[in-house]
């Protein structure tokens, strides 16, 4: 059975060697002369201005978290009844049907609360004009 | 030694080093991605010992939705995240209890298993026999586990709303 | 092959479960003020369930592979739960509407805490056990977090929710070494092969049933594991409290009577006397941090924490020859004290709507301002401390008798237990003298009809229960587990 397991394992070993290889072969030939533009953040995102301080995350994401996690686990319970469904027959069918049905309850339950629903935007930017100036100065000196 | 070994020795000794730093990284968000090397290698420890099934679980939940709770908390509860501030100055002590602990269950298992006289035949506990021992024989915890997964949600939202009071 | 399933013998749990979904959809369809209808909800509910147990006397049922048993110890334990619930569902209606709690929530998680403890008492396999202990736990942690608005309520949840899961986690892993060392999670399976030869294994099982009973000590807040206690109850809603102290310490005391009277039983010679330190040190520490408690919830639970080292001790007799009489002690004690338990906590949530600090100064000038509820709280008082004529008396009889009987430790126990009762006369009648002895502002009380009629009954029950001890001492011997 462990042997059902060894390609993943080479496929694994030869992924990371390749990754090894090529970074230490493009070190060896690419020239290294860094200057303050070339070591800017290309693509990805704006230099930070600062961190956020004291700004929360809302709450309802913790509830989407929690969501995740059950339906998760959830999911889990599916793969060996799915396995075992045809020797299960339909009391299996039953059983996972009541499963299914209780864990669903928190659902329609959330849902009935609005706890998906998103009226109030996340705040927006509560930055005011002189920031935002400042940031642009900023930048625009990076 | 066999393969099986020599990959056990490695995972473990892996999980080791990610459960120490896991404690002691000073950022907490370290420490959590510590924690998903620690909960990997346990996974596969179970995947080398012919527990599929456990060990597929075991990356599926721990690492791939309890890390990720993990994160979410650490964001939602304003912590901090720098250095330090999350310490007590417990160390000491927390140091004691935990080699006290390993001291002791070292102990129990080598008196009750010895080192290494007992060939251990692996049972291939398929996926397919994990199913039916749920849904045959343990049909009622099952039912009983939705109802905690249910309770676990529905307080989750409650503790979690705002209050709207008049 | 598929499991043959007898719905006769799980009619009571499957009503519950029905009921709890019920209260929970029906609650999303309720406006806000007819959101208390959640509870003659849950209360038809938990009646029809208590019918359904009471159609089940006398059965010797087993379903689900023998892994769960409804045998009379089963029933009555299920027909308990079934009343305490009720009871917590009287002292809810008022509280929980009055504060604008989320009151269908709070009555679906308190009715899954109630299915936990109902199949608690059925549940012979090691899983199962798990199962409908962290059934018992997780709601429980959340309504005691429900005063939202509350820090001292957060705390309440948080403390009790990490030491909760810390003990669960002990306890599961020392689950995993029983079934490494015998190769079953059937409690019959277990104790068979814990009395066979275990092959070099014999510490281990002996640190692994150590384990296990860690997380049930945890339960009912045995010394060292009651350092929760008196945080949470304070904190909780008093309903919640009152619930905890009753239904949840007895649903984890019939975990702990089945596992160690049914798969450990072998090994008694080993744990007896760790249960006779469990209840020395519960009984003393609970008594005498009791006697500094200036807040009545405090010191309630103080006093849960000595009471529940009463109810430990006939654990530590096990394998004194008097093991029927020690388990038939152990479950008229649980019976006795959930009864005079509740009815004091009916008592508190009267007061708690005069006065939210609940200090035992705020019980003064009780008698004439309330004197239904102060005569009461006095014979609760009394009944607690164990002294006539009430049915703490008995309860606390049954113990001694057996600890003599049992003779050796038995008799060092059961002369702590009497110095520990004495002990506990000073803080007990704290309440009783503030409420007759020391003058408090005349201010007619009114108390919800529900929770006064909870407050009479239960004194009803404990006076006639000291006048006819059978009514309750006739029972347990019938239900024991012992020998099957």
């Amino acid at each position: 059975m462990l042997g059902d397991y060894l390609p993943v394992l080479i496929l694994g070993g030869l992924a990371f060697a390749f990754v090894v290889a090529s970074l230490f072969a493009s070190s060896l030939l690419r020239p290294s002369r860094p200057s303050p533009a070339k070591l800017a953040p290309y693509e990805c995102g704006n230099e930070p201005v600062r961190l956020p301080k004291g700004e929360k995350f809302s709450v309802k994401f913790y509830v989407v978290a929690m969501m995740f996690i059950i339906f998760d686990i959830e999911t889990i319970f599916l793969f060996p009844w799915a396995v075992s469904f045809r020797k299960l027959g339909l009391f299996g069918l039953v059983e996972m049907a009541v499963f299914i049905a209780l864990v669903f309850v928190a659902y329609v339950y959330i849902w009935m609360q609005g706890g998906l629903e998103w009226e109030q935007a996340p705040r927006p930017m509560e930055r005011t004009a002189a920031e935002g100036e400042q940031e642009e100065e900023l930048l625009r000196a990076g | 030694m066999t393969g099986q070994e020599y990959a056990f020795v490695v995972l473990a000794l892996v999980g080791t080093v990610g459960a120490v730093r896991l404690v002691t990284a000073k950022n907490v968000v370290h420490a959590a991605l510590y924690l998903v090397v620690t909960l990997a290698m346990v996974g596969s420890i179970y995947l080398v010992l012919g527990a599929e099934f456990v060990g597929w679980v075991q990356i599926l939940i721990y690492v791939g939705a309890i890390v990720i709770l993990f994160l979410f908390g650490l964001m939602l509860t304003k912590a901090p995240i720098g250095r330090e501030s999350l310490d007590n100055q417990q160390r000491g002590l927390a140091l004691l209890v935990a080699l006290a602990v390993l001291a002791g269950l070292v102990f129990l298992i080598q008196d009750a298993f010895h080192w290494g006289d007992r060939k251990m035949n692996l049972v291939h506990n398929t996926t397919g026999e994990v199913g039916r021992s749920i849904f045959q024989h343990y049909v009622l915890p099952f039912e009983a586990v939705s109802f905690i997964l249910l309770a676990a949600l529905i307080g989750a939202v409650v503790l979690a709303r705002r209050e709207e009071r008049e | 092959m598929n499991p043959t399933i007898d719905y006769h013998a799980i009619l009571p749990e499957l009503i519950l479960s029905g009921t709890l979904v019920v209260v929970l959809v029906v609650d999303v369809f309720l406006r806000p003020p007819r959101k208390w209808l959640a509870m003659p909800l849950s209360f038809a509910g938990v009646l029809a369930a208590f019918v359904a147990t009471l159609t089940l006397i006398g059965a010797d049922r087993t379903t689900f592979g023998g892994s769960y048993h409804v045998d009379p110890f089963a029933v009555l334990f299920k027909v308990f739960f079934l009343s305490v619930a009720m009871i917590v569902l009287f002292l809810s209606l008022r509280y929980f509407r009055e504060g604008r709690y989320y009151q269908g929530e709070y009555y679906f998680l308190l009715l899954s805490s109630v299915l936990g403890c109902v199949m608690m008492p059925s549940s012979r396999d090691l899983l199962m056990l798990f199962i409908s202990l962290e059934l018992v736990s997780a709601p429980a942690f959340l309504i005691a977090a429900f005063r939202k608005n509350d820090p001292r309520s957060n705390e309440a949840g948080l403390k009790f929710f990490l030491i909760g899961v810390l003990s669960s986690a002990v306890m599961l892993y020392g689950m995993s070494l029983i079934y490494g060392v015998t190769g079953s999670t059937n409690l019959y399976e277990i104790g068979k092969a814990l009395a066979g030869h275990l092959g070099g294994q014999e510490t281990l099982a002996l640190a692994a049933i150590l384990f296990v009973v860690t997380g049930f000590a945890f339960k009912v807040s045995a010394f060292p594991f009651q350092f929760w206690a008196p945080d949470t109850y304070e904190g909780a809603p008093v309903p919640v409290t009152a619930f905890l102290a009753s239904a949840s310490k007895a649903a984890g005391f019939t975990g702990l009577l089945q596992l160690m009277f049914v798969a450990f039983i072998h090994q008694a010679a080993f744990w007896g006397p760790v249960f006779a330190a469990f209840s020395i040190f519960t009984m003393s520490i609970g008594n005498l941090v009791a006697l500094q408690q200036r807040q009545a919830v405090r010191l309630l639970a103080y006093s849960s924490i000595a009471q529940a080292g009463y109810m430990l001790l006939p654990f530590a007799l096990a394998g004194h020859g008097v093991d029927k009489e020690a388990f038939a002690a152990a479950v008229t004690y649980i019976l006795i004290y959930a009864i005079m338990n509740l009815g004091a906590f009916a008592v508190v949530v009267a007061v708690s709507r005069k006065s939210s600090a609940l200090l035992i100064a705020d019980f003064a000038g009780l008698m004439r301002n309330a004197p239904l509820l102060a005569l009461a709280m006095t014979i609760f008082m009394v009944s607690l401390a164990g002294v006539p004529p009430t049915a703490g008396f008995w309860g606390k009889f049954f113990v001694f008798r057996a600890g003599i009987d049992a003779g050796g430790i038995g008799i060092a126990l059961a002369v702590v237990m009497v110095v520990n009762s004495v002990i506990s006369l000073f803080y007990y009648l704290a309440i009783p003298r503030q409420m007759i002895l020391v003058e408090g502002p005349e201010e007619p009380m009114r108390s919800p009809a529900l929770v006064t009629f909870v407050a009479a009954l239960a004194a009803a029950a404990v006076i006639a229960v000291f006048v006819y001890p059978d009514l309750i001492a006739h029972f347990p011997p019938l239900s024991t587990l012992v020998g099957s």
